[in-house]
């Protein structure tokens, strides 16, 4: 057994874990990281879709849910997490959401709290808002049509520097252009002190006396490694956070370790256009449009390479090998519902089986937003348009068992919330029984967002790892612009 | 690499469940009777449409026939990164 010593381990390093380490190392703090999957090297980055589901995915990109309707929930694995695959949209956490945290969980993080922590981590990510030009023409297409409808609607801010428009970013960015935390936060961890170990399961949490004492964890070669720390970060994701809480033999008086499961369930439709459109050819997720936001859905961009869209395209046979044939002039645009559904994780042999069932008003919110999106390629001049619906089913009359969704932002299973009868975690993050057991991860976020989380978990995590250090969050450095908040 | 070897490489990475069950689908939408049984489940269908679909496509000839060249792509990221050190 081999064994290190630290005054933080962190579990994972994805958005909440590496942001965590870099801001402890640099702090002065002697950090551990252990992370399950390995370090992905760019130069085997091909571009080729199934190769790199299978390569940079857990379980090859498919972890499903289990329930009405089943949902693909694609996760990240390997040094950065499920940034290294996102299409690196960065919202900050609307205004409204801190406004019901606060009232519903206790948490007292307002606008201004978080303020210093966006600033920090917007300017750590290089988050900019995309160029028309790098958006490319499927982005073009669905802006039309919402200019046409006069809906709400903008390019996106994301963490990208130096971005040529590849339109992998989901399968792994050939250019390093994508600042996901595997090449941002983590050197820096690691340029500050940090032992940053791949390939490490970790199985416990130690606690002895109701107080953490590191981690236990198995590499890949089979040598178990024990981590001691008088403090632990946990951030293994939504997903698994809950499960290594529980085999850790964590009490749960609060009974929510695992429940209150948000989603953010989505899909996409495909239109046929007049003209080249090329959905490759640019950033796949550089626009929005925001006009049905207090409806409780959102648009977003969505596209890629050929195997990409024939994976996704809602067509089977015939029809779905016409339409390939005219891939050039296909464009796409995503559907994303902030959920009132709440799902479950728990573990079954070992792995987690996660249910979750989507309700009467998210139903509703999917028959609006595809009838709108089909208004919106339509607006747009589209000849054809292909709503991820079965053959004949109209939006309004969409059942559960016709929709076809993904899921892309788990949250919620380790929720915080002041009181220790209604949360797992309080709202500096510490578990409520056990000291020294912090979270960092998707698992904290008490409610659905309505916007992609990735920039919400890593402010939170400044701001518990500035807690841990016993700081204030510095003040913003110069040259930063404002983060787009939907309406 | 070639394109069925990707998607055999995707399909062995998934939990065993996901495994068996897309094989079995695969199975099925490349027979005339198995892809008429599927017909009958449209998410089904749908799934054994995207699996085959995914190797299909990801053919460098039939990409660059519609205009995406992945060889291209990883290889100007490859020099970008070079050129201006990126990680």
């Amino acid at each position: 057994m081999d064994m290190l010593d630290a005054d933080v381990c962190v579990v994972g390093a994805g958005a909440g874990g590496a942001v965590v380490a870099a801001e402890l190392a640099e702090g002065g703090a002697r950090v551990v990281v252990l992370e399950q999957g390995p370090r992905h090297d760019p130069d085997g980055f091909t571009a080729r879709p199934p190769e790199m589901l299978a390569r940079l995915y857990r379980d090859a990109c498919q972890t499903a849910t289990v329930g009405a309707p089943p949902i693909l929930l694609p996760l990240g694995r390997g040094l950065g997490g499920t940034t290294l695959v996102n299409s690196g949209t960065c919202f900050r956490t609307p205004p409204h959401v801190l406004e019901r945290w606060a009232a519903e969980f206790g948490l007292e993080l307002d606008v201004a709290t978080l303020r210093p922590c966006f600033e920090r981590v917007e300017q750590a990510l290089s988050v900019t808002e995309v160029t028309p030009e790098l958006a490319g023409a499927n982005a073009a297409v669905a802006l039309r049509g919402a200019e046409r409808l006069g809906w709400s609607h903008g390019y996106l801010r994301r963490n990208a520097r130096g971005c040529v428009g590849s339109g992998v970013c989901v399968f792994g960015c050939p250019t390093s252009a994508k600042q996901h935390t595997g090449i941002t936060y983590i050197p820096r961890a690691g340029a500050a002190g940090a032992r940053i170990v791949t390939g490490a399961d970790v199985q416990e949490i130690l606690v002895e006396g109701g107080r953490a004492r590191g981690v236990s964890a198995r590499l890949a070669d089979g040598h178990r490694l024990d981590v001691r720390a008088p403090e632990v970060v946990v951030a293994c994701g939504t997903i698994h956070t809950p499960l290594l809480l529980a085999r850790s033999g964590l009490e749960d008086p609060s009974g929510q370790r695992g429940r209150n499961l948000a989603l953010h369930p989505a899909t996409s439709a495909f239109a046929l256009m007049d003209e080249e459109v090329d959905m490759a050819r640019g950033v796949p997720q550089s626009a929005y449009v925001d006009e049905f936001a207090s409806e409780g859905f959102m648009f977003e961009g969505a596209a890629g390479p050929p195997a990409y869209a024939a994976m996704v395209l809602p067509l089977t046979g015939a029809r779905h090998t016409r339409a390939m044939a005219d891939y050039r002039r296909l464009a796409q645009f995503g559907l994303m519902v902030s959920d009132e559904s709440r799902g479950r994780v728990r573990a079954v042999a070992g792995r987690p089986l996660i249910r979750y069932d989507l309700g009467a008003r998210d139903l509703h919110k999917f028959r609006a937003g595809l009838a709108r999106m089909e208004e919106l390629f339509l607006a747009a001049g589209a000849r054809e348009v292909y709503l991820p619906l079965a053959r004949g089913v109209r939006p309004e009359h969409a059942r559960v068992r016709d929709l076809k969704l993904m899921a892309f932002h788990p949250l919620g299973t380790a929720r915080a919330d002041a009181r220790a009868t209604h949360g797992v975690t309080d709202g500096d993050l510490a578990l409520h029984v056990a000291a020294g057991v912090h979270v960092a991860d998707g698992s904290v976020v008490p409610s659905a967002l309505g916007v992609n989380p990735q920039l919400t978990i890593m402010a939170l995590a400044t701001r518990l790892a500035f807690h841990l250090l016993g700081r204030a969050v510095p003040e913003r450095q110069p040259d930063l612009e404002e983060s787009a908040c939907p309406s | 690499m070639s394109a069925g070897a990707g998607v055999e490489r995707f399909l062995a990475a998934a939990p065993w469940p996901q495994r068996l069950g897309l094989r079995v689908l695969l199975a099925l939408v490349r027979r005339p009777r198995g892809a008429a049984l599927l017909s009958r489940a449209p998410l089904a269908e749908q799934a054994a449409w995207s699996v085959l679909a995914l190797g299909r496509y990801d053919d460098p000839q039939l990409g660059r026939a519609l205009g995406w060249d992945a060889a291209a792509v990883a290889a100007r990221g490859l020099a970008l990164r070079r050129a201006e050190g990126r990680p």
